[in-house]
């Protein structure tokens, strides 16, 4: 029972959405943050994926919500539905190569087409294991987020480094955003927070996104 | 003739290797669920499952020359014994005659060939990157640059210069994974060729094309089914604010071959090359129907996680196929197709009047436009 309430009692619910390049590692990103797995031999994603994990983000209990896209671009027209509502993106290159970061600014424009303004974005660098093969440095990459105003993390979702803290990382930037914003206690956050009803939640009406909640994952 | 990967259940060929399933695929560690075949048959079965092949043989004749012109005096026949399921033996060639693909291979002598080796394409890079995403778990697709990811990377660019338009997108690759499992690698392309184009049944390649539009068409269809057919679950996804984006999308896009096991997908190929694509939708409403009274009760996180997990029980082709086939839905799916293209959502004038003319596309590299032209000319 205690195990069962752990899981579905939160402060506050995320919904955040994993983008990026196809094969840069988002679904091996998602399935060692939720299930601590790694699959070198992962089916490619069709269409959108989804899992869940309640953990602990500064004091506080954060379920996110995290929404895996295929990463074709063939595939935007059924993933940027998914865009809408959410509070945090998750933006995957890989270090190893450089087209997946070049494609970062158009992974940029997308968001600003298809997602909240205020969404908080993070910009990672996936495959830190493949050192002799690294193609993109970090310091560029440092300052192509600062410049864009994206936090940063490397990460290797197969040695599990950093994964845990890149979705810290998202998380708790989320949770500064709106905890300086005015909370909504009753339901009519949900679907901001990614079309989710649940009893205990207290969800959170960040600003201008209210007018969209209906439309979420709408097609 | 056919190189076939499948170890047929009914001949006595080799035993599989140990730690493979019947068709190939790897068994997960220490798994214990059944693929599909009770272990040990009876003799009665054996019997009564010689007695099928037989009767099949004599429906096809040699090398599928009888054929057409059984389908055309017996095509109900034709379609109950397809829906019980196509001896495995049989299926890639079988699958051929249904689906028209080896008129085309007939009508384009060695196009493919030169699709393969003197054309060059700018998905080269994206199909690599999924070659070894593609069946990963079964033998014939996990050596790396194996004869099987070979085929399939061949097929692949090959279609992506056959119609350039399309190119390569991600799902293809399962449709032609399978079809090599059954057949030569020329013989997987034609029928890929006449799925997308339309050969028999409406073109599919509206999957893939830019936008999706078939995909958006077919979940807004599939959506609608749900709501008539299971009113209560219909308005429970409406509450929960699931769409059928979030669990349809991949049945669709890859024909049940995705993540089903691998039996039941087969049963529904068998289905859909003989019927068309209206049996997906069936099986996705017999899916729902048979977990009906689960699914009611659970709140989005768990719901989405049954649609997308569903119990072994209700992935039993002798089980989820009868229940499909009780599913009217020919008409009907006619119907909310003029309905979706009138309404706003079906916007996407050119890809949607595209749709009603099968075997053309816009623009074809020079030697698809003269395959399509061939083809066309045969069916006048
Ligand atoms: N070396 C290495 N390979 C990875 C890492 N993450 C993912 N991969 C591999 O990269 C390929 C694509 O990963 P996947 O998660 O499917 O990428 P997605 O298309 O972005 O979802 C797979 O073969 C993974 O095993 C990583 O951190 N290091
Ligand atoms: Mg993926």
């Amino acid at each position: 029972m205690a195990g069962r309430r752990a899981e579905e009692e939160y402060d506050y619910l995320f919904k955040v959405v994993l983008i990026g390049d196809s094969g840069v590692g988002k679904s091996n990103l998602l399935s060692r943050f939720t299930r601590n797995e790694f699959c070198l031999e992962s089916k490619s994603t069709i269409g959108v994926e989804f899992a869940t994990r309640t953990l602990h983000v500064e004091g506080k209990i954060i379920k996110a919500q995290i929404w895996d896209t295929a990463g074709q671009e063939r595939y935007r027209a059924i993933t940027s539905a998914y865009y809408r509502g959410a509070l945090g993106a998750v933006l995957v290159y890989d270090v190893s190569k450089p087209t997946t970061f070049e494609n970062i600014s158009r992974w940029l424009k997308e968001l600003r087409d298809h997602a909240d303004s205020n969404i908080r974005i993070m910009l990672v660098g996936n495959k830190t294991d493949l050192r002799h093969l690294r193609a993109v440095a970090t310091e560029d990459a440092q300052n192509f987020a600062e410049a864009e105003g994206l936090s940063y993390i490397e990460t290797s979702a197969l040695e599990a480094t950093n994964v845990e803290e890149a979705f810290q990382l998202i998380l708790g930037d989320i949770y500064r955003a709106i905890s300086k914003k005015p909370v909504v206690s009753d339901d009519s956050g949900a679907g901001a927070a990614g079309g989710v009803k649940e009893g205990k939640t207290i969800n959170v009406a960040p600003g201008d996104a209210g007018a969209e909640k209906k439309q979420c994952c709408s097609t | 003739m056919d190189k076939k990967k499948a170890i047929d259940d009914t001949e006595p060929g080799p035993a599989p290797s140990r730690g493979v399933d019947r068709f190939g695929f790897i068994k997960p560690e220490q798994s214990n669920s059944p693929d599909g075949l009770p272990k040990g048959k009876s003799i009665q079965e054996r019997e009564r499952e010689e007695r099928r092949i037989r009767k099949w043989r004599k429906m096809i004749g040699v090398g599928g020359s009888d054929w057409k012109h059984y389908v055309r005096r017996n095509p109900h026949v034709v379609k109950r014994r397809i829906r019980k399921g196509i001896p495995d033996c049989l299926r890639g060639l079988v699958w051929q005659l249904i689906s028209g693909s080896r008129d085309l291979l007939l009508l384009n002598p060695g196009v493919y060939e030169t699709l393969v080796i003197y054309e060059t394409s700018a998905s080269e890079l994206e199909i690599i990157r999924d070659i070894s995403r593609t069946f990963p778990s079964h033998i014939f697709f996990q050596q790396r640059h194996g004869p099987g990811q070979r085929s399939l990377y061949n097929i692949l660019k090959a279609y992506s210069v056959y119609d350039r338009d399309v190119g390569y997108v991600q799902g293809m690759g399962f449709l032609a994974g399978l079809l090599l499992l059954y057949m030569s690698e020329e013989d997987a392309f034609w029928l890929l060729v006449a799925l997308l184009k339309g050969a028999v049944h409406a073109p599919m390649e509206g999957l893939y094309q830019a936008g999706l539009p078939l995909v958006q068409q077919y979940l807004s269809q599939f959506e609608k089914l749900v709501m008539e057919h299971m009113p209560k679950l219909g308005q429970h996804f409406v509450e929960e604010m699931i769409n059928p984006s979030m669990y349809a999308s991949q049945w669709f896009i890859t024909v049940f071959s995705y993540s089903f096991p691998f039996h039941l997908t087969l049963r529904v190929w068998d289905v859909f090359l003989y019927e068309g694509i209206k049996v997906v939708f069936q099986v996705g409403l017999a899916l729902l129907r048979f977990c009906h009274d689960d699914l009611i009760k659970l709140p989005f996180e768990q719901l989405l996680h049954a649609l997308r997990n569903f119990p072994e029980e209700a992935t039993d082709p002798d089980v989820l196929l009868p229940i499909a086939f009780t599913f009217k839905v020919s008409s009907r799916l006619e119907e909310l197709q003029k309905e979706y293209q009138k309404g706003p959502e079906g916007s996407s004038e050119t890809s949607t009047s595209k749709r009603h003319q099968p075997l053309i596309s816009k623009t074809m590299s020079r030697v698809g436009s003269r395959v399509i032209s061939n083809l066309i000319s045969d069916k006048k």
